[in-house]
């Protein structure tokens, strides 16, 4: 059996949202098949008031061995470094986290916001939100760089804006089941499982993408996203083309750009406001290219493609 | 008038000496949606004046170390040798240029 603490910060529950939703495993299948051990998690937790305050606090001295802390939301660390904009059972959460953090033999955090601030910490971060070992790009974040938990690992981060429901549930598994080992995280901590491919990886439109046909509406079946509007597949890593969601589809499946939204930049990429959707070019070019792609060989690599881009490349093969 | 038809017209109003808006080029997104707001408000349909006002040349225009050629601007379609930019939508030549080119 392996205690699992779910907490949350400043976030829109939309972690809980998506985890709530997981199929494969499903969150009921943590309980009765993996043997995880719900404590306590905001929207199926059963303690309130002081019995959670109990609760928490054996957590913290050890008298409840907490095998698993998942944080969900960033860490409010306003006004002036005291978290008072985000109590939670009687004191700041950050307190909670930062003792939590210590006790448990695994931190993970869910989503963008516990990951690396996501949203809330974008400029000019009012709360001082922070993600628990980065802020954006910058490692550190709330526990600091080189904080391990118990068991010896940094937190695991499984990014999103959600994160996708069976990732999260995977990583506990793999966790509660004693393969911790196994999972090999990138320089961001995110599992490579599911991080060292790119959103592109097994996406529908890539034959578009590789010849070059841009896809300029929404939903539009035909073309690649990449060209027109602004879609961040090719520099984005995450499995969304191979773990579907609804285990139906994706974003660049049903003609909506990838927004990035598992990277360290998400929400914004510098991109100039009102220009979201919009591929930015800089004398022509893309100014952000598919990853390890540089400007000469992307061009080579387009006049090439172009030149072969065979005929029904450019009709619509998709009739009804 | 069919395809070939307004092909040839271009040509001809390109080589009869249209003077056409060829620089500056549209090197940044907000004059990327500048042109675009131009062609839209100002050109419409007006065929001249979409050449005008978009840079139209006969040749490729070298800006940057790269040659601008309509035959690896993102809009060309090879086989239809045709410009898919809505505000243009026309039909062009491999060698043939403008300044909304973009790869
Ligand atoms: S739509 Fe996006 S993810 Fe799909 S092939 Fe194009 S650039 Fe790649
Ligand atoms: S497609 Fe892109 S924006 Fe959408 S969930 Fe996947 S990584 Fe995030
Ligand atoms: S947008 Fe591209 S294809 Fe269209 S006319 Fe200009 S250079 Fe040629």
């Amino acid at each position: 059996m392996a205690n699992l603490l779910w907490l949350q910060g400043g976030a829109c529950s939309g972690n809980t949202m998506s985890f709530l939703n997981a199929e494969e495993p499903s969150a009921c299948d943590l309980v009765t098949d993996f043997g995880i051990n719900i404590l306590w998690h905001p929207s199926l937790g059963m303690e309130l008031g002081d019995n959670l305050q109990r609760l928490l606090r054996a957590c913290v001295s050890g008298e409840i061995p907490l095998d698993i802390f998942v944080f969900e939301g960033t860490v409010v660390r306003g006004p002036d470094g005291t978290g008072a904009w985000n109590r939670f059972a009687g004191r700041p959460m950050k307190d909670w986290v930062a003792e939590l953090a210590q006790a448990a033999q695994y931190v993970v955090a869910i989503g963008d916001c516990a990951t690396w601030g996501g949203i809330p910490a974008t400029a000019p971060n009012p709360t001082d939100s922070t993600g628990l070992q980065f802020l954006k790009r910058q490692k550190g974040g709330f526990l600091g760089a080189d904080f391990r938990s118990k068991a010896g690992l940094p937190v695991i981060n499984i990014p999103g804006c959600p994160a996708h429901p069976d990732w999260v549930t995977q990583i506990l598994v793999a966790v509660a089941t004693g393969r911790a080992a196994d999972i090999r995280l990138d320089d961001f901590q995110r599992p490579k499982t599911f991080f060292a491919s790119f959103t592109q990886t097994g996406c529908t439109r890539n034959m578009h993408f590789a010849y070059k046909v841009s896809a300029t509406e929404f939903g539009q079946r035909k073309g690649c996203l990449f060209y027109d509007l602004g879609c961040r597949g090719p520099m984005t890593h995450s499995p969304c083309n191979r773990i579907l969601w609804n285990r139906q589809s994706s974003k660049t499946r049903s003609g909506m750009p990838c927004l990035g939204c598992t990277e360290p930049e998400f929400p914004f990429f510098d991109l100039a406001p009102g220009t979201v959707f919009k591929t930015q070019t800089v004398m022509g070019v893309p100014k952000d290219l598919p990853e390890g792609v540089d400007k000469t060989g992307y061009i080579k690599l387009t006049v090439a493609a172009k030149a072969a881009a065979p005929k029904w490349a450019e009709e619509d093969i998709f009739v009804v | 008038m069919g395809e070939e038809a307004v092909r040839r017209r271009i040509q001809e109003l390109l080589a009869g000496g249209l003077a056409t808006e060829v620089c500056p080029r549209a090197d940044t997104p907000e004059s990327v949606q500048g042109l675009i707001q131009r062609l839209r408000e100002e050109a419409g349909e007006d065929l001249e004046a979409r050449l005008v006002l978009a840079g139209f040349t006969l040749n490729p225009v070298l800006h940057g170390g790269i040659e601008q050629a309509c035959e690896t601007c993102m809009y060309y379609l090879v086989h239809r040798r045709w410009c898919e930019l809505p505000e243009l939508n026309l039909p062009v030549e491999p060698r043939w240029s403008c300044r909304l080119w973009r790869i």
